[in-house]
């Protein structure tokens, strides 16, 4: 993806822990996106009825709302955003993938992400707007 | 005819409703009208007797408001009882239930210390990044202490990475030295290196 067209990606990436938020915000800055912030669920979807995002990079365990909750609230008809989701979490149990796809996502990654992956999956994910 | 005083028609009196048995509380909580649920779970608070009815709902309910009542109604008894069987759900398959058992045994201060050997031994990792999710908010004076000691012995490096995470706001400059053998514990860990390059220079003030 070059800067211009990255540009016109809108990411928002939820997580509660602040470092993760820098981390994954510096990444996707660094590739040229447009990178928005939100430290739980509940800001995350108050952020999209506001904001047209293209991708969603979202955590699971956060406290007031948590990443499958948001996500869900996304899908909802209140929010209606179809923005591709990738849910980032430590938990790597089984199931939690289905959880994360039942609830709407598109892909589930377990932490660390490394960060040239991370790059890769937001510009294949946001490719429609970078055509 | 002398003059009679007239009675002022009397008010009825109002009656304060009757306060619910403790008995009725308990079997409230499980009606199928969460407002009930939630008032059942407040109105239970203090009540020692309650705990493991509370204790037991805690898995089976699925309305977070009334979630949150029978944690916070819980967490207010910050007993071993209760910091045992709050600490099972941190494992718990659950996003929602997990973070906030999370979230009520970090107000749990006086109990925590007791369940955290076996929180901190715990055989699944994000149990253990769970349990830094707890001390990162826990009042208590060892929380730092325990923190480091996760960060120094922890073998996971997501459980490292929670733990640096959750001791950050309070770290001081003596804690650099912890942060960057932790690096050199996993220099394979992009995230881990990221978030210690990035703390070092407000904890030394130089810049790295």
């Amino acid at each position: 993806m070059t800067s211009d067209t990255a540009t016109r990606a809108r990411v928002l990436v939820v997580d509660d822990a602040a470092t993760v938020r820098l981390y994954h915000s510096s990444l996707l800055t660094g590739a040229g996106f447009e990178v928005s912030e939100a430290a739980n669920g509940l800001e995350a979807v108050e952020a999209a009825l506001v904001t047209d995002f293209d991708l969603f990079v979202v955590d699971v365990n956060m406290p007031k709302m948590n990443g499958y909750a948001c996500v869900e609230a996304l899908r909802s008809e209140n929010v209606g955003s179809a923005a591709p989701v990738v849910m980032i979490s430590t938990e790597d149990r089984p199931g939690d993938a289905d959880r994360a796809y039942l609830a709407g996502a598109n892909l589930y990654l377990v932490k660390p992400v490394n960060g040239d992956r991370l790059v890769r999956v937001a510009t294949m994910l946001t490719a429609e707007v970078a055509a | 005819m002398g003059l009679v005083r007239k009675q002022a028609p009397q008010e009825p009196e109002e009656v304060a409703p009757e306060k619910p048995s403790v008995e009725e509380l308990l079997g409230r909580l499980g009606d199928p009208d969460a407002d009930e649920r939630r008032e059942a779970a407040l109105g239970l608070g203090g009540v020692v007797e309650a705990v493991p009815a509370l204790l037991a709902r805690v898995g089976v309910e699925e309305e977070p408001r009334v979630l949150e009542s029978i944690l916070t109604t819980l967490a207010a008894h910050d007993t071993d009882e209760v910091a045992g069987g709050l600490a099972v759900h941190l494992a718990s398959d659950e996003a929602g239930l997990r973070t906030a058992a999370a979230a009520a045994l970090a107000t749990m201060p006086r109990s925590v210390p007791d369940v955290l050997p076996s929180l901190l031994a715990a055989p699944d990792h994000d149990v253990r990044v769970m349990t830094a999710m707890v001390l990162a908010d826990l009042p208590h004076p060892e929380a730092r202490t325990w923190l480091l000691r996760m960060i120094c012995e922890d073998p996971h490096p997501n459980v490292v990475t929670g733990a640096i995470d959750a001791l950050l706001p309070s770290a001081t400059p003596e804690d650099a030295p912890v942060l960057q053998d932790a690096v050199l514990r996993f220099p394979d860990d992009p995230f881990l290196r990221f978030t210690v390059q990035a703390a070092l220079p407000r904890l030394t003030g130089t810049v790295q």
